[in-house]
């Protein structure tokens, strides 16, 4: 028996019709294409499937779609405007943060809602929020670099934008 | 060397803007019209016979579209060795014998995952248990339960022997009667998988005209080719196996998967693409994970530390299958001896069937398992000889230019700077001190630092054995490469273009490349052998250099100018001393095309490693040439070992390492990190638990690999010992695997350092640490 359900993901709202038991992992993959949310594991234990929910990082692999109703969903696609890359995805870059790149969107998302809240985060504010985000490539430290890297420069955006 | 522009710089990934957007492609984010989930069937029974299997109450299901056993297949076999010697040994789904708990049985590919699942629930299989084992040793007593039969050149009365190397020089009995102290252990290592994030998975669509497209996640498009056509009785030429992007490999991608044979099969069966992704628990449970060894490691040496003879027997549980355990076998000979001068050698390595799952390459192959028994050992000689660790290495150190027992020769040696420079950096001879007399005293947290050193191949003679690379310039300047590389994180795409951009002087940015793609791609050597760097690397250089000798031969007619004379910059050509006279690369396309009767200018490269060698060296009796770069390294680890839970923190990480000429800095810092994570994960935490066969924790709740909180502080000194040239060959080395050993049994020395106690068995469990320090029975 489906359920009719409306979903906000990066600023659109979708209409779908839904089974249930669908997650909202399956949905964003399946359903609307945004196939950069990635399923390491299916079971919460990896964070490859990270999404933002009104900006907290959850796993959309864990989360049912219908109860997303009314909740604001970003995808790692609704982050870059066009070619612009935000300060967590050029820091990702230049600091070498980035190779499979399979747990890079979660990653990339987590660094943004860590921004949000801590703008210049302590490491060990870095390493609990990230403790859901298993990463095999890079031994975390490039990551941590990244992160570091991206909060002094957003913090340096937000002086500029004040002096505007 | 100081005019480069491109290689040896720290330049962003070329695929990084589509993986930090999410707009990389990986294999499981394919959808093709039509396309039908498949699910796999898998043995309960570590042993048994099929007695009978009765798909028909599968097949009623609606929306099952195939059903295949073995009797759809043509029951021909496949290993990830296939010679003379080690014929193919494994059937894509299981003929009349299971073997490990796990065996592909049957395949069902239906319209949705819940339809396909349902179908396997009603697919009957009568099954005759038969006795079963799982411990090696016990495997090779003559009255163990007969999994294949021992291997035909075998002489000893072992059961179940899957492959034997045997290797030996100079004269072991007479060196260790000569030598002042002989010494004899027994390591252990454990059982861990690779961890790769992105799961296995596998797309195949079979046109009607009778083409296979294959998407798979693997390490090398053009060995998955070989081996699907020849499973399915088809050409090569009618299976195409393209790129996409790669979710982490470390060694557990590269042989034929069962899910890939089936979703092909399936997928001609039904005319429809069919995808296959094995869930977490399958990959713990039924996928390959590494290959614990057991070492027996007798050294005999003269007073001053000088290695006179080393004796080993190592023993493999390579599991139902042969996989890659001989390779491990002859690999573990080797790893056991590149780095120190030993001049008397007796070797012998048994792979032993067993009822476990098939074991595969995992970073290091072999390495960190040998080099933790070798390193240990070392540490306990220098301390019985009142020596310290470091002049024990740098004693018995190989050096430039050196000949190996089998003709290959370590050219630019860099072990003695790496040894020299890490222990300088670190203070390790004073913290080595300090903390063996702190080790007796009564605080709760104890410091310890310790070496290990190691050695690495780069690039060996295994099909492909050999890369290609074809480079084609644009109507506008621009260039694409086709390489038949796979980008799996390592960074390929990305050095391969750095390259290209330095021997023609063209930004990295504009370059396009087309990879990884059987069909329009020429071959490659493939991302699990280590010789990426040098051998695709190579041959992408030959392929630019023809570009350039084009460029400029047709810049010299155009501007009458001597083609020694010209100098390219920026997508241009000019005269040397005459900036002015000047063309760009669109203007000399556009002549060449003119001039050349339609060239626009392509380049081909080639290269293959040991050119003059026929074939990679025995597995049996490692003879021959097994490659022709080695890299080196010296790890120091510094832990924290708290006595009262028995917990081991590693503080700090010292990677020195002699990977020849880094063409990515950045990349290489990627690799040496990773390295040194997994590593901690091998020491501390990681550890594949079985019971009869079982997996016990098949997830990544009950498996734990490293997470944020486990960064180690990992540190990098590059002893440079090659360079690069445009326009010329270069020997670059090995830096993505070698580097999981030596700081593995640098971690067991530094924890020896720390408290006193010697371990013989990985994982470095608090339980472990406890019970030496007499704190539990």
């Amino acid at each position: 028996m489906k359920t009719l359900i409306e979903l906000s993901v990066n600023g659109e709202k979708y209409e779908l019709g839904i089974e249930p038991q669908l997650t909202l992992l399956e949905v964003l993959r399946d359903h609307l294409g945004l196939t950069g949310t990635k399923e390491g594991c299916g079971t919460g234990e990896c964070g490859s499937c990270t999404v933002l929910a009104d900006g907290k990082p959850i796993l959309s692999c864990l989360a049912l779609a219908a109860d997303c109703e009314g909740v604001p969903i970003t995808t790692i696609e609704g982050l870059a405007q066009g070619d612009s890359l935000t300060t967590v995805q050029q820091a990702f870059l230049d600091t070498g943060a980035v190779q499979c790149g399979f747990c890079t969107p979660g990653m990339v998302l987590s660094a943004a809602a860590l921004l949000e809240e801590f703008p210049s985060p302590t490491d060990p504010q870095i390493k609990k929020a990230f403790e859901g985000n298993l990463c095999r490539c890079t031994g975390y430290n490039k990551i941590m670099e990244a992160i570091r890297q991206a909060a002094c420069n957003c913090g340096q955006q937000n002086v500029q934008e004040k002096d505007k | 060397m100081s005019d480069l522009q491109f290689v040896g710089k720290r330049i962003q990934r070329k695929d990084g803007p589509a993986k930090v957007t999410g707009r990389a492609m990986y294999t499981g984010d394919l959808n093709l019209p039509g396309m039908l989930v498949g699910k796999i069937l898998r043995s309960p029974y570590p042993h048994a016979q099929i007695l009978n299997i009765d798909i028909s109450r599968a097949a009623q299901v609606a929306g099952v579209k195939a059903i295949i056993t073995a009797h759809d297949t043509l029951g021909i076999k496949h290993g990830f060795v296939e010679t003379p010697r080690y014929p193919a040994d494994q059937f894509p789904l299981a003929m009349d014998r299971v073997r490990f708990v796990g065996e592909e049985v049957a395949a069902v590919a239906a319209t949705d995952p819940h339809t396909a699942e349902e179908a396997l629930s009603l697919i009957q299989v009568d099954y005759a248990p038969l006795p079963a084992v799982f411990d090696p040793l016990e495997a090779m007593r003559p009255d163990a339960p007969e999994i294949h039969p021992s291997h035909p050149k075998v002489r000893e009365p072992f059961q179940n022997i899957a492959g034997k190397t045997e290797t030996s020089w100079g004269d072991v009995e007479k060196a260790f009667a000569e030598s002042d102290l002989v010494i004899e252990n027994r390591f252990e290592s454990h059982l861990r998988t690779h961890g790769y994030l992105e799961p296995q998975v596998s797309v195949a669509s079979f046109e009607p005209g009778g083409k296979l497209n294959v998407w798979t996640s693997s390490q090398g498009p053009f060995i998955k080719r070989a081996k699907l056509a020849r499973t399915l009785g088809i050409p090569f030429s009618t299976v195409r196996v393209q790129k996409a992007y790669v979710g982490g490999a470390f060694g557990g991608k590269i042989d034929l998967f069962s899910h890939e044979y089936c979703a092909a099969l399936l997928s001609m069966k039904t005319s429809r693409p069919v995808k296959i992704c094995a869930s977490r628990e399958e990959i713990f449970a039924a996928y390959r994970h590494g290959q614990p060894l057991l070492v027996e490691l007798k050294t005999g040496v003269k007073k001053d530390g000088t290695l006179l003879a080393q004796q080993f027997r190592v023993i493999n549980n390579p599991g139902a299958y042969r996989g890659s355990g001989v390779v491990v076998i002859f690999l573990a000979w080797g790893f056991a001896t590149l780095p120190y001068r030993l001049p008397n050698l007796k070797y012998e390595g048994y792979a032993v069937y067993t009822n476990n799952p098939v074991r595969a390459p995992q970073r290091g192959h072999g390495a960190p398992q040998m080099r933790f028994a070798v390193e240990s050992q070392l540490d306990m000689i220098a301390e019985e000889l009142g020596l310290d660790p470091i002049e024990i290495r740098l004693k018995n150190a190989r050096r430039s230019g050196e000949r190996l027992p089998n003709g290959d020769n370590v050219h630019n040696c860099g072990l003695t700077e790496c040894i020299s420079q890490s222990a300088t950096h670190t203070e390790f001879l004073e913290k080595h001190k300090a903390n063996r007399s702190a080790a007796s005293a009564n605080e709760r947290y104890r410091r310890g630092i310790g070496m290990g050193v190691s050695a690495y191949f780069g690039g060996s003679l295994i099909y492909p054995n050999s890369s290609s690379v074809i480079i084609k310039m644009n109507d506008d300047g621009s260039l694409t490469m086709l390489t038949g590389a796979i980008d799996i994180g390592q960074g390929a795409e990305t050095i391969l273009s750095q390259i290209v951009a330095e021997e023609l002087k063209v930004p990295v940015d504009e370059i396009q490349v087309i990879a990884a793609d059987t069909e329009t791609t020429p071959v490659d050597i493939g991302a699990w052998i280590s010789g990426g760097a040098y051998v695709s690397g190579n041959a992408t250089r030959e392929a630019a250099t023809q570009v350039r000798t084009k460029l400029l031969q047709i810049a010299a007619n155009e501007l009458e100018a001597n083609p020694d004379d010209l100098v390219l910059e920026e997508k241009t050509v000019y005269v040397m001393g005459s900036p002015d006279r000047r063309l760009t690369y669109q203007e000399l396309v556009s002549a060449s095309v003119r001039k050349n009767r339609g060239d626009p200018i392509t380049g081909e490269g080639h290269w293959r490693t040991m050119k003059d060698e026929p074939m990679h060296p025995s597995l049996a009796t490692t003879k021959g040439r097994w490659s022709e770069n080695y890299a080196f390294d010296a790890q120091i680890a510094e832990v924290e070992v708290d006595t009262e839970t028995g917990v081991v923190r590693l503080i700090r990480a010292v990677t020195a390492h002699d990977c020849g000429f880094p063409i990515n800095p950045m990349l290489v810092e990627g690799q040496v990190d990773g390295q040194v994570s997994m590593a901690l994960g091998h020491a501390f935490m990681e550890e594949v638990l079985m019971e009869e066969g079982r997996t016990l924790n098949p997830n990544w709740l009950d498996y734990h690999m490293p997470c944020m909180h486990n960064i180690a502080q990992s540190e990098h000194i590059d002893v440079i010992t090659e360079s690069y040239e445009v326009g010329r060959p270069y020997r670059t080395k090995e830096v993505g695997e070698g580097l999981v050993s030596a700081i593995l049994a640098a971690i067991a020395n530094a924890v020896y350092n720390a408290i006193g106690v010697r371990l013989y068995s990985t994982p470095f469990t608090p339980e472990k640490i406890l019970r030496a320090l007499g704190k539990i029975k």
